[in-house]
């Protein structure tokens, strides 16, 4: 008895971590753009969870928070959300050769068609019309944790029959370089908060320029007036 | 002793070899059917009118018509639209042109049982047996003129190439129809026997298509065919390895493979029994794939790869059909299952049209649902092997990701997942264009994702940020200005009254900020297409922005940003 403990013991320890059966979560993070680290508990979005965005430029935050995640080789797909703009993903990042356009599954095929694309991708992002039944968000979620991929709803999780891990709000405070009459939309300046289950429940915000002076996707300091464009007034 | 011996040995292989290559060295006498315009044809515009069809914004095919105004393949867009205004712009859609042009290869199993497709549009046989039996090669191209006319009709030219190997025999084809297109009559070029290298050294090394081989033999000074397969062997193995070795041979005249091809093994085989039997061409298609997939391992395993397949499909009344498909190439799982597609989409959708046609055509599609389908690996060469990334990779991930889209076609259909391409236009909605991912290979890097491929600028376009949404749900809005009345842009490009409110779905949206108007006067050369339209952005009070467009007084939302 004592024998096997000392055994055990004189294992090195670099093989006790190659075998030990679970890794902490916040091990197996994907990256996230810095600026949005602040929003996630461990400062980055953990595999197998499932995402809820809302608000306003909701599908821009998305493609900027998945864009880092795939890496070199992963592949995202967008099923059922057949409005948005694929060119407002590519301004923040996203590589349109990684990226899957699927139609919208009937009512009863969410499950198989989710299910059969976490297989091989890292991240899907759906936008349901309709409610999705709870045996294929059973299902769905099971893949999820297995494939340890990322599943983002667009409409924030409305139709999804159980609460997710996290929901992220985007709001739109500002919109910059455009006026009455003049001008064009230049820079938007966006809050973010982020509520969640479990690590995430602190409520956590932060505020973004998307896009802003500096590229698609910077910190904004939350009050500042920046220089507008003037309006000509008539003279006499 | 061992010394000389070795060096006797050495020489005696080096005379066998050349000696042997002078010997032994053949060509297969081949015949090249060549329609060029068939992705024209395949869309079923009268040649007579003005069409090219596009990939990337350039000319791949053009309709005569289009070639007397001066479209050319390989055009821009805007150059083939600028020579010939009416220009209609098609897409190319290679799934359609496989499937017509089944009846075409069809027709030639009258002449001989070995003919092979290369693609839609292009189709030959090796002429030994057929020749011999219709008197000469003359002959037999009068008979294959004959026998296609009534399937082609008015649909299209044929060109017809008869040269010792497949490549002189296309280069042949392709020389009969520029020939053909000046003269405006399609006479047949045939090239006598043992004169291919001959008839090849004066074309470019660019025919070979092999680009980057082109590019750095036309930079060591080597322009045709000709001055390259001068070059000894060796030194062509040396500086370029297996794929110069092949190409060496295509240049001077002789097939690309030896002819002591390995027959291969009975198993190889891939064999898919449908229960119940089908009719339907997703359900083919997903087992065309599941096949490919299966095909493609054991060959893989036995470092073998194919360069010509046996498509056969029986029929549950037993019926049974067969169609070779070769490649110049050896065939990717992807380039398998597209062909196995195309081969079932034929037969089906000639069963389709009606059996009118089967009557006199005994090979005229399948007359009920299919029970099996069969890929037969034909001939097989020893693999050169691709590589691949360090751990598998890229082509290990995308492989994951074919498998996926192909259930999914196997469930919603063969339309419903397609991939992202870079379009150009002006308005956001024409920015990205969704092409189906069973017409692209997912392991290969796609220039129409890079969006650097749409060199020339956009005058007109609104700047970035672009929105995140294009359409609504809403459909028509109202603008009213501060004296509720509404904006209207006039004919100038000036705004009437300045927006105040928004009106969606019956509620009322104050507007905070606006933008514009941008007037957009598209097409205006084209009577049907023309439209003139005019931009704005608005920002509302709760800090949504739209893009609003307006034609004809009517206000919708183009998009949200």
């Amino acid at each position: 008895m004592s024998g096997q403990t000392s055994g055990l013991a004189t294992i090195d320890p670099s093989v006790l971590e190659a075998v030990r059966p679970t890794t902490l979560s916040k091990e197996q993070l994907l990256d996230v753009p810095e600026v949005l680290q602040p929003l996630f508990p461990w400062k980055g979005l953990q595999r197998g969870w499932s995402v809820g965005v809302s608000g306003g430029g909701a599908w821009m935050l998305t493609a900027a928070m998945l864009a880092p995640s795939l890496g070199e080789e992963g592949w995202m797909a967008v099923v059922g959300a057949p409005l948005i703009n694929l060119a407002a993903a590519a301004e923040v990042g996203l590589r349109m050769d990684r990226v899957l356009v699927v139609d919208t599954p009937p009512a009863g095929q969410w499950g198989t068609v989710i299910a059969s694309l976490l297989e091989a991708v890292q991240a899907v992002v759906i936008e349901p019309a309709t409610r999705i039944g709870a045996r294929d968000a059973r299902r769905i979620g099971a893949r999820l944790r297995e494939q340890r991929g990322t599943l983002v709803h667009l409409d924030g999780g409305s139709s999804w029959p159980s609460s997710l891990d996290m929901g992220l709000t985007c709001v739109t405070d500002e919109w910059q370089g455009i006026g009455e009459g003049h001008g064009y939309l230049r820079y938007r300046r966006v809050s973010v908060s982020a509520v969640g289950r479990r690590s995430a429940s602190r409520p956590r915000s932060v505020s973004l320029w998307m896009p802003g002076p500096d590229g698609p996707l910077t910190t904004a300091e939350p009050v500042e007036e920046l220089a507008t464009v003037r309006q000509l007034r008539p003279v006499s | 002793m061992g010394l000389i011996e070795r060096s006797e040995t050495g020489a005696t292989r080096e005379r066998g070899t050349s000696g042997g290559e002078r010997r032994h060295v053949t060509a297969t006498r081949y015949v090249t059917v060549l329609c060029p315009d068939w992705p024209v044809v395949a869309w079923g515009i009268p040649l007579e009118e003005p069409a090219a069809v596009f990939v990337a914004n350039r000319v791949v095919a053009c309709s005569p018509g289009a070639r007397r105004d001066g479209v050319a393949v390989g055009q821009r867009r805007r150059d083939a639209q600028g020579r010939c205004p009416d220009l209609a712009i098609l897409e190319q859609d290679i799934d359609r042109e496989a499937r017509l042009f089944e009846p075409v290869a069809g027709a030639l199993t009258d002449i001989t049982p070995e003919v092979e497709v290369s693609g839609p549009g292009v189709v030959g046989f090796p002429t030994l047996g057929p020749s011999k039996f219709f008197g000469g090669d003359v002959a037999l191209s009068e008979k294959i003129a004959e026998t296609l006319a009534p399937i082609l009709g008015d649909r299209g030219n044929l060109y017809l190439g008869i040269a010792d190997g497949m490549f002189g025999s296309r280069l042949a084809a392709k020389t009969s129809a520029q020939v053909g297109e000046f003269a405006g009559e399609s006479t047949p070029i045939i090239v006598d026997a043992g004169g291919s290298a001959g008839f090849l050294a004066g074309f470019g090394v660019s025919e070979l298509e092999l680009p980057d081989l082109a590019d750095v033999l036309m930079r060591l000074g080597l322009r045709t065919l000709g001055d390259f397969a001068a070059l000894h062997q060796n030194d062509v193995v040396d500086r370029f390895g297996a794929e110069g070795r092949l190409a060496h041979r295509l240049a001077k005249g002789i097939d690309q493979f030896p002819p002591n091809l390995r027959k291969p093994a009975a198993d190889l085989a891939a064999t898919w029994w449908f229960d119940p039997p089908t009719e339907r061409i997703d359900t083919c298609a997903f087992a065309a794939k599941a096949l490919a997939d299966e095909l493609n391992r054991s060959l893989n395993d036995r470092g073998l790869a194919c360069i010509r397949v046996a498509i056969e499909a029986e029929t549950e009344n037993g019926e049974e059909f067969s169609r070779l498909w070769r490649h110049e190439g050896t065939l990717s799982a992807a380039a398998l299952a597209e062909r196995a597609r195309w081969q079932m989409d034929g037969w089906l959708h000639q069963a389709r049209m009606g059996h009118a046609s089967a009557g006199n055509n005994p090979d005229a599609g399948v007359g009920s649902a299919i029970a099996r389908l069969s890929l037969i690996p034909d001939e097989v060469v020893p693999a050169t092997g691709r590589q691949l990334g360090f751990w598998g990779g890229r082509a290990e991930r995308a492989d994951d990701v074919s498998r996926a889209v192909a259930r999914i076609q196997g469930i919603l259909g063969a339309e419903s997942v397609r991939v992202p391409e870079w379009s150009g236009g002006r308005g956001p909605a024409e920015q990205i264009r969704l092409i189906p991912a069973a017409a692209v290979d997912l392991g290969e890097p796609r220039d129409g994702a890079d969006p650097n491929h749409i060199a020339q600028p956009w005058p007109g376009q609104i700047p970035p940020p672009s929105p995140s949404q294009i359409g609504s749900e809403w459909g028509r809005i109202d603008l009213l200005s501060n004296r509720g009345e509404p904006v209207a842009v006039t004919g100038r490009g000036e705004l009437v009254g300045s927006p105040q409110l928004m009106v969606i779905g019956g509620d009322e949206v104050e507007v905070d900020r606006w933008a514009g108007p941008w007037p957009a006067d598209e097409r205006w050369w084209d009577p049907a297409a023309h439209r003139r339209r005019a931009r704005m952005q608005v920002v509302l009070e709760d800090g949504t922005a739209h893009l609003l467009v307006t034609e004809q007084q009517q206000w919708t939302i183009e998009a949200t940003y």
